[in-house]
């Protein structure tokens, strides 16, 4: 009864307000359900995803038999069900890849990247420093599929030649070494653009404290400059391997997508869990169909886990708070 | 300042000058390879062309009334012409790399305009022939065939010795991307149609009518972990969720163009709600508070005094939007699938440009020149985006002092 009373109350208020007033709460109730329905997306998402992912482990997908799930997220040989009648799908081997290639391409693009960053803010003249602004916000808004086509018209060349040099065979340049380059190539805009903003923000007053005990410019800039913008710069990492763990085309045009692993050499052929989940596109029903879903949930997982213990790391070394 | 602190302050120098190089060499590296493969094929014939050639087996009718049209002397030297059948062909190359023999000229009064379509039962279809098909075989009844190796010269001449065919083979020009560029197109429009009022209109409510309290909170750490998602993620769902409601809703019976906007709606959705809220933050209250003393309501106070301010914010959402349509390609390949098509309905499968590279790039063997030439056109594109978002912002600046 008490329930009732209120919303009677309330229907009562609305009554008594003026058009205007009334105006105002429709237009409010309309710009609420945008939002809902912006926010119900992520949800939708993952249910979605959920549900489809979950059923090669509860069904026998058509007399092939169930996946078993501990085979699925720690053995290292990914199968194709339909040709080969197995359900012998495996994830473990490709999640080593992925992290592994993520790690590789971080550790090309993260100290170039934060270099650029410190040039373009402390050490080149202003014309130049503008110049290279436009640079980075350009590489930055080239789409994945470009570079994926640069991976494989010139850096499957680059690799192949240079494994040839070495004596290693490679197939035709798709190798770990080709998607760690792409990859890196492509985290680096992402990489500049955070870790600038954030060298900017250091405190003037670090700088000349560190100048005026007799430091030069550029030990200021490389010991005080640098680890002051430490939290800002590993977060520009954290966003820097998210956008490497999902990356999904150009990947998958210079990976060689390898069925079985894991791939640690540099010039063997490797696979992402992304460039799995591309693979086989034809089919439109059965295991190879639903799997896909399987691996986009560990994906996710695999994102939100890397992004967890980052965000705790960053925590712990970070101390030196920049505004 | 010792020596050898010079040395390695020049050392440490030096080496963020090259690291800033590679970024610089990157950009020049990735543009210089698009524009050597993809140059050569950028005309606007890839550009009005469909991708699939098609074939056509024409025939004549008994009687055959000869062309007395004379060589014309705008044709080019390499063009061999036979005054009989009035027919100029030349030796060319198609968009794989492949020789063919090009039609460049036909009279006005040839006989081969009056062609039969020879896969008809009935012989009564007249088909097109027309300048820029390729021809690739000539068949007689009284010798041997001609076909596309043995070049345009002994084709033109074997026609030219003979006084009928069995049996002409051509077809039109394939490799073109007039189907994808119209795909794009269409992508654009309705995904923006979907995206931007929904976008719009959460960012208005998130800044202008939200309270602060943990609903909001919660609304609002939602969107925001819809930026962190992978764009193969949104494919997955696009294929899970919107891909079965159009097929259940609308005539379509695959994955179709309406299904990729709405996919590429929800990966715009964060990108829109921020850039339009940024616009909204820095409308000074004073605007508002003004426009509410003089006894607006809400709605009036945001609709005309809020959101005139906020345009150049939301046009700058509208660009950027445009830019992530035309380079998605993970989230495509599921949500429309990767079959190049020429006729284009916003209810079948096709594919946007981007995706049209991915096909290209996954061929056996993979055509980098005409993948290499849509790239181009996309550099082109973001490139144009890039500047006019940097001009809006100029002036936006500029603006409010």
């Amino acid at each position: 009864m008490e329930i009732v009373r209120k919303v009677n109350n309330k229907f009562l208020k609305i009554k008594n307000k003026n058009k205007k007033e009334k105006i105002d709460i429709v237009v409010n109730l309309f710009f609420l359900i945008s939002t809902i329905i912006s926010a119900s997306f992520i949800i939708i998402i993952i249910v979605f995803i959920s549900v489809k992912g979950i059923i090669p482990f509860i069904t026998d997908n058509n007399g092939i038999g169930s996946v078993n799930i501990f085979k699925f997220l720690t053995g290292d040989v990914w199968l194709s069900g339909t040709a080969f009648k197995s359900n012998l799908y495996s994830v473990g081997f490709i999640i080593v890849n992925t992290l592994y290639i993520a790690l590789l391409s971080l550790l090309l693009s993260l100290p170039v990247g934060v270099l650029t960053a410190l040039f373009i803010a402390k050490v080149a003249p202003k014309k130049i420093a503008e110049f290279l602004r436009t640079v980075i916000e350009l590489l930055a808004s080239i789409p994945s599929i470009v570079y994926g086509l640069f991976g494989s018209g010139v850096i499957l060349v680059f690799v192949y030649n240079f494994a040839d040099i070495l004596g290693i065979q490679s197939k035709g340049g798709n190798s770990v070494m080709a998607t760690v380059m792409v990859l890196a190539l492509m985290t680096l805009p992402t990489i500049t653009a955070i870790s600038e903003v954030s060298i900017r923000s250091v405190g003037k007053d670090i700088e000349h404290g560190s100048l005026a005990l007799g430091a030069t410019k550029t030990q200021t800039n490389f010991k005080v400059i640098l680890s002051s913008a430490k939290s800002g710069i590993f977060a520009s990492a954290i966003l820097g391997i998210g956008r490497a763990l999902g990356e999904a085309t150009a990947v998958s045009l210079v990976a060689g997508n390898a069925k079985s692993g894991p791939t640690l050499a540099f010039f063997e052929t490797t696979s992402t869990l992304t460039s799995t989940m591309l693979e086989g596109l034809k089919e439109t029903t059965g295991i190879d169909y639903d799997i896909r879903f399987s691996v986009g949930i560990v994906l996710m997982v695999v994102i939100l886990l890397t992004n967890i213990i980052l965000n705790y790391i960053k925590k712990k070394v970070g101390n030196v708070d920049v505004k | 300042m010792s020596n050898k602190r010079k040395v390695i302050d020049y050392t440490y120098q030096i080496i963020t000058y090259l690291a800033a190089f590679v970024a610089v060499g990157t950009l020049s590296l990735i543009f210089m390879f698009v524009f050597s493969n993809g140059y050569k094929l950028l005309n606007i014939g890839l550009i009005v062309n469909d991708y699939h050639a098609t074939f056509y087996n024409g025939a004549l009718e008994e009687n055959i009334e000869f062309s007395t049209t004379t060589r014309p002397t705008s044709l080019d030297s390499e063009t061999y012409y036979s005054k009989k059948w009035g027919l100029g062909l030349k030796d060319d190359f198609d968009r794989e790399g492949n020789s063919i023999i090009i039609v460049d000229y036909i009279a006005s009064d040839s006989p081969l305009l009056a062609m039969y379509n020879k896969n008809n039962e009935e012989f009564t279809e007249l088909i097109v022939f027309k300048e820029g098909q390729l021809v690739s075989k000539i068949a007689y009844f009284d010798k041997s065939t001609s076909l596309t190796r043995t070049g345009a010269e002994i084709m033109i001449y074997d026609l030219d010795s003979s006084e009928s065919v069995r049996e002409i083979v051509y077809s039109s020009l394939g490799g073109g991307i007039r189907g994808s560029i119209i795909t794009t197109f269409y992508l654009i429009a309705i995904t923006i149609a979907i995206a931007l009022p929904i976008g719009i209109f959460t960012a208005i409510y998130l800044n202008e009518f939200a309270h602060k309290n943990r609903i909001t909170t919660i609304l609002r750490s939602l969107i925001e972990v819809l930026t962190g998602v992978p764009s193969i993620i949104f494919g997955l769902m696009g294929l899970a969720v919107f891909v079965p409601l159009t097929i259940k809703l609308t005539q379509a019976d695959s994955a179709n163009i309406i299904s990729g906007s709405l996919t590429l709606a929800v990966i715009l959705l964060p990108v829109i709600i921020r850039a339009t809220e940024e616009s909204l933050k820095v409308v000074p209250d004073t605007l508002r508070e003004s426009s509410l003393a003089l006894g607006a309501n809400k709605t009036q106070t945001t609709f005309k005094v809020v959101l005139p301010s906020a345009i150049p914010g939301i046009l700058t959402a509208t660009l950027l939007a445009i830019g992530r349509v035309i380079g998605e390609s993970a989230a495509l390949i599921f949500a429309i699938g990767t079959a190049v098509k020429d006729d284009i309905s916003i209810f079948g499968k096709s594919t946007s440009l981007s995706v049209h590279i991915w096909s290209m790039m996954k061929d056996e063997p993979a055509n980098i020149e005409l993948a290499s030439t849509i790239a181009i056109i996309i550099l082109m594109i973001v490139l144009l985006l890039n500047i006019t978002i940097k001009l809006i912002s100029k002036r936006f600046i500029r603006e409010l002092g």
